[in-house]
């Protein structure tokens, strides 16, 4: 177990399944205004990670890639609060988060997970979640989680709760 | 006889075509910006609202030109109205709009999958579809199979977990180092190679008509790429990026020829499965995707029932078909208000129209 700042926490996921029950952990706790990066590798699993998150949080349709649209919104039946997924792999920077709306994004107050956050990271709110994902082996995930901020700490304090029980 | 004028900008092409009753093909102009996006491995939205906008008077003049038929010959204008790229979903739907309120023409806002299903309404004018069909949609942004019972009626049987049939050519397209967009270069590469070379998994084997291809993607990654290191924390990482490097000794013919047989194995088995199920009389293959001649050859192989699919010409976007499924919306009474909104999701129900307004 590496050792970890206060503000981490490291997952080693086994399958598919599980890499996908970890991420709906955390979409339970999901609030209007949080902001979740996820970077790594393609086929590190972070799009299962976000169906994971999109069920647990209730999302009424089953969250897929976005990498074709750029952005997808979903929405569930118990509030009128979205779900936005962005995939920013094909950016180039910062300077085209306009052509996808960032900052109408930012401004619905919804919930924001980012794919490839890596390219747009000047244009990141200062707090936020950041979980980056590392292929250890074939079926085998790491997951790394950072909170920046109070809210982020709050949330990685509830998730470790909710999914170790400590 | 109903004269339709068919706009469509939701993604990569901008495209017009005036189609007669639903059926006939009197023009359809496609300028494709393939070219331009092929540089950053896929479609990149700014690019392609801005070559939307600079084609897009040309393109529905040049229609209008083709078809040989004025604009007050028209009975009504359709663009379509989302799914899609926001900003290029704008560029079609205002320049409709305009058009719309200069020639004083009715204006129908269309769902762009409906779209690559009426495409199939063109191809066998003189064969009438008999209900229930079973459709299956692949593109790059899509991939859902779809029961209808009558025009406009959709039931979703099915649809993919993760990433869509396109997407997937794509990514293994990037992987190996081939030309965007992946699925026709893959195809290429593939005749060259042996399908059983590598056995790639057929995922999502359940009752479900679900379809998951990230595993399958996964799975080429880890048979082709060098396994990056395994340290659990990369330092400082943020910003960082690690790429997968292709293995010396793979031979990318073998790989895109298996790959690509996983895939329509995987789409053939769930569709046929369906269409028996579902007592379908035919099996409707729509959008982007169904130009992979090995996916129509087995699909014809698989199953007993006729298989229906667009010329290639129609496979990917086009005007056509939006005129196409214009023209069943037409005849339904559907009209659309001149300030309508682009939906850049859109999910397609059978209730997809009376819930569009809803949306925004």
């Amino acid at each position: 177990m590496p050792i970890l700042r206060d503000n981490e926490l490291d997952i080693i996921s086994h399958s598919v399944e599980q890499t996908q029950r970890i991420g709906a952990r955390l979409g339970a706790l999901l609030q209007a205004g949080d902001v979740i990066c996820l970077a790594g590798d393609m086929g590190a699993g972070k799009t299962v990670f976000t169906a994971g998150i999109g069920r647990g949080w209730g999302a009424i349709a089953p969250v897929t890639s976005p990498t074709f649209n750029l952005v997808h919104e979903h929405r569930r039946e118990k509030d009128n609060l979205r779900l936005i997924h962005i995939d920013c792999y094909r950016l180039q920077g910062v300077a085209d988060l306009e052509t996808i709306g960032f900052d109408d994004i930012l401004a619905r107050h919804g919930v924001l997970i980012i794919e490839w956050p890596e390219r747009i990271e000047g244009a990141l709110p200062k707090d936020k979640l950041w979980i980056e994902f590392n292929i250890l082996e074939p079926t085998r995930r790491s997951f790394l989680l950072e909170a920046d901020g109070a809210r982020y700490q709050q949330l990685l304090n509830q998730f470790k709760e909710a999914t170790f029980g400590v | 006889m109903t004269y339709i004028l068919g706009i469509e900008s939701s993604c990569d092409e901008t495209a017009a075509a005036v189609v007669i009753d639903g059926k006939t093909i009197a023009s359809n102009v496609v300028a494709t910006q393939i070219d331009l996006h092929a540089k950053y491995g896929g479609v990149f939205p700014e690019v392609a609202s801005r070559a939307h906008v600079e084609a897009i008077g040309a393109v529905v003049e040049q229609a209008m030109e083709d078809a040989g038929i004025d604009y007050s010959q028209l009975d009504a204008i359709a663009v379509t109205r989302g799914p899609g790229l926001v900003g290029s979903l704008l560029v079609g739907v205002n320049y409709a709009k305009g058009l719309a309120l200069s020639t004083g023409k009715p204006l129908l806002g269309i769902h762009h999958i409906e779209g690559h299903i009426y495409s199939l309404w063109l191809t066998q004018p003189f064969r009438e579809v008999v209900f229930p069909v079973l459709v299956l949609i692949v593109s790059g942004g899509h991939t859902d199979l779809i029961l209808m019972r009558g025009h406009g009626q959709y039931e979703r049987l099915g649809g993919t977990l993760d990433d869509a049939a396109g997407e997937a050519f794509d990514k293994v397209g990037r992987l190996l180092g081939l030309p965007f967009p992946g699925g026709p270069h893959i195809q290429q590469a593939a005749q060259l190679g042996n399908p059983t070379a590598y056995k790639f998994p057929r995922a999502k084997q359940d009752e479900s008509y679900d379809f998951s291809f990230s595993g399958l993607k996964t799975a080429v990654m880890r048979e082709v790429t060098v396994q990056p290191s395994t340290q659990a924390r990369s330092k400082r990482r943020r910003g960082a990026e690690k790429k997968a490097r292709l293995r010396s000794d793979v031979s990318v013919h073998d790989v895109a020829a298996s790959f690509q047989a996983a895939l329509v194995d995987i789409l053939v088995e769930k569709t046929a499965r369906a269409a028996a199920e579902y007592g379908a009389t035919e099996i409707l293959i729509a959008g982007g995707v169904s130009a992979n001649s090995l996916l129509r050859q087995q699909m014809r192989a698989k199953t007993e029932l006729p298989v229906r699919y667009p010329p290639l010409n129609l496979c990917t976007d086009n005007g056509a078909m939006i005129a196409a499924a214009a023209h069943m919306r037409f005849e339904m009474g559907l009209r659309s208000n001149l300030n309508f909104e682009v939906l850049p999701m859109w999910p397609l129900t059978s209730d997809a129209y009376e819930l569009a307004d809803k949306m925004v």
